[in-house]
């Protein structure tokens, strides 16, 4: 990644400056952000398109943390050594979507920044939409893992069912949200294109909170009625 | 205690004349203290004080009266609204609220009581680890001396340990939480054995970053952890037992590079969080800092970077060849303009690898002053040019510099 021949290279204070986020409500009525991939969920979401659409839940805890800002401190200063004013709670914004995870619960910062990235990928899956192809439509290995063993079109291969507590789960959720957005929240059409019956679609929907509001909002967005 | 003034000159290559501040009357025993060491017959080994939450739950009381105490710690609390911060930028209301759920917490035997605080005359007892009078005087201390909420409680939660400190030991920052990562992404990358040689933490107070840093080690790694103070020597060495550390971690008493010999060019590793705050700013500080942790821990001279000038002076001949090493730095103190041909790789934690090479043209900004530049130039000058390689200026989550890092060529 060169520059250019000659500059003059100023350090300045990397990173960003300290931004105040109201409060912010993630419940209730979301808009997805909707990011026309066009990929084929058959390959490794690497796109040909520009570096902007790429799968944020495919990248590293570091990668994914570069994208964010973590706002942990009211009040400006040095910091270190000069400091003791714990404000361990951690806010993430992630920048390219404007999606924003918190988390206070911890006494240590560190720990907060973890809490706060896992809900973070959480609410990217929830939110972040990509297109597919419902014409040649193959499962992305990360769905089938969340898939129960009775789907048809599961594999040996795809390992265990992985659950909700699995970091993995939130990929799975993502590439689920995708198809069920493709085929107007129809439960029985995904289920069809996932091996498995209806009801036990229903049931993995149902089984994990945040993935049944997803669900059902965009059922009541389309007058369908919610899954219970 | 003895305050020995000829060892001061051995540390700094160049002429400062050492404040006597410098030293705090607690910390100077020329005694070698090291948990392999049976030789110090007659030096007092302090004893580490045990932190709340590992008390044994000896004292009760009702939860009506338990519910006294917090309604009063709470108008005590609210009664200092913004005070604190206007005077010296020290902690509200808020923050203080937040303390004292903490020190609850620690408090009880049965944290999960905490929600029944709430019912009014219960005379329900709860277990405490500590008794409800001092619970009284610690709260008050708290808030009319501003003694700092961890040495209420004898601990602080960093990364993901849990560390004993006490009056008289520095406590670890949150900032610093990253020291680890940064050697753990090195360690990823290890071509040189990195993992699995002998590291070492200057000015290790409770022992954080080597009790991090051992965590990530490989299995043959080890680190040495060394401390002037005898007290912190005694608390690191507590914390390093309570992660089942001991035979990773050595503690060594002593100063600086004093006790290194042995290990002199055969170092993967340096790591230090020096003392950096210019002397004259201490009482500036909020008093949380300036007035209760140690001075020794936190006093840099008179710009902060004698020591930082000291340890980048010695470790070039610490380190193997392909050794790294990592600083945390005073703000703005390594803001440097150069003039470049090379590429720039946004890295993570927005480092900026800067190649250094002999011929910098060297137009400095100047920030705090000559001194900061001229340390600069003397490194460049001496010693970095030719010894070090890949040095990087790392920020923090807020994006503040914090931390100089580069390997030994």
């Amino acid at each position: 990644m060169a520059l250019a021949a000659q500059f003059l290279l100023r350090i300045p204070q990397l990173g960003r400056k300290n931004i105040n986020f109201p409060s912010y409500k993630h419940r209730g009525n979301y808009q997805p952000l909707f990011l026309s991939c066009n990929y084929s969920t058959n390959d490794n979401c690497s796109s040909t398109s520009s570096s902007k659409k790429k799968n944020y839940l495919e990248l590293t805890d570091d990668e994914l943390l570069r994208e964010c800002e973590m706002d942990t401190y009211k009040s400006s200063g040095p910091g270190g050594q000069h400091r003791n004013k714990r404000e361990s709670a951690v806010r993430l914004k992630h920048v390219p979507t404007g999606v924003i995870a918190q988390a206070a619960e911890d006494r240590s910062q560190h720990k907060n920044r973890a809490s706060a990235l896992s809900r973070l990928r959480t609410l990217l899956a929830l939110k972040v939409r990509s297109s597919v192809n419902l014409d040649a439509y193959s499962p992305p290995p990360q769905l089938l893992q969340i898939l129960p063993p009775k789907s048809t079109i599961r594999s040996s291969e795809v390992g265990p069912q992985i659950g909700p507590n699995n970091p993995k789960f939130a990929l799975g959720m993502q590439a689920l949200l995708d198809l069920i957005f493709a085929v107007e929240g129809s439960v029985s059409e995904a289920a069809k294109l996932l091996g498995l019956s209806t009801g036990a679609l229903s049931r993995l929907i149902l089984s994990d909170d945040s993935l049944r509001m997803a669900v059902n909002e965009f059922r009541t967005s389309k007058g369908m009625k919610p899954l219970k | 205690m003895r305050v020995s003034l000829t060892r001061a000159c051995r540390f700094y290559t160049s002429p400062i004349t050492p404040k006597p501040s410098f030293f705090s009357p607690r910390a100077i025993l020329n005694q070698p203290f090291s948990s392999s060491s049976s030789s110090s017959s007659h030096s007092s080994t302090p004893k580490p004080k045990t932190p709340l939450f590992l008390k044994p739950p000896k004292y009760s009381a009702t939860l009506s009266d338990l519910k006294k105490w917090h309604n009063w710690a709470k108008a005590l609390a609210s009664s200092v609204r913004s005070t604190f911060a206007d005077s010296d930028n020290g902690p509200d209301s808020s923050i203080l609220f937040r303390e004292l759920n903490w020190l609850v917490e620690d408090s009880l035997e049965d944290p999960s009581l905490i929600p029944q605080l709430g019912f009014q005359n219960n005379s329900q007892s709860v277990r405490l680890r500590i008794g409800l009078d001092e619970l009284y005087g610690l709260w008050k201390q708290r808030i009319e001396k501003r003694k700092p909420f961890q040495y209420l409680v004898g601990c602080e939660h960093w990364r993901d340990l849990v560390l004993s400190v006490e009056e008289g030991v520095f406590i670890p920052r949150p900032e610093t939480e990253l020291m680890v990562d940064l050697v753990s992404d090195v360690l990823v990358r290890d071509n040189d054995g990195l993992r699995d040689g002998f590291w070492v933490d200057l000015g290790t107070g409770s022992g954080a970053i080597a009790i991090g840093i051992a965590r990530v080690l490989g299995s043959k790694g080890s680190i040495i952890a060394v401390d002037l103070n005898p007290l912190a020597a005694a608390v690191a060495a507590f914390n390093a037992q309570r992660y089942g550390l001991q035979d990773i971690i050595e503690i060594r008493q002593g100063s600086w590079f004093g006790k290194l010999k042995d290990v002199e060019g055969k170092l993967s590793g340096v790591v230090s969080n020096p003392p950096y705050i210019p002397s004259d700013d201490i009482s500036g500080l909020q008093a949380e800092v300036g007035k209760h942790e140690p001075r020794l821990a936190l006093d840099g001279g008179v710009d902060g970077l004698d020591y930082l000038l000291h340890l980048c002076n010695g470790t070039a001949s610490m380190l193997k060849p392909g050794g790294f090493f990592a600083f945390e730095v005073p703000i703005s103190s390594f803001l440097v303009e150069v003039e470049f041909t090379f590429s720039f790789k946004p890295h993570k934690y927005h480092v900026v690898e800067i190649p250094f090479i002999c011929t910098s043209s060297g137009s400095f900004l100047k920030t705090n002053g000559e001194k900061q530049c001229k340390f600069l130039k003397n490194y460049l000058e001496n010693d970095s040019a030719c010894s070090f390689c890949n040095v990087s200026i790392v920020s923090d989550f807020a994006g503040i510099q914090r931390f100089v890092t580069g390997f030994r060529q």
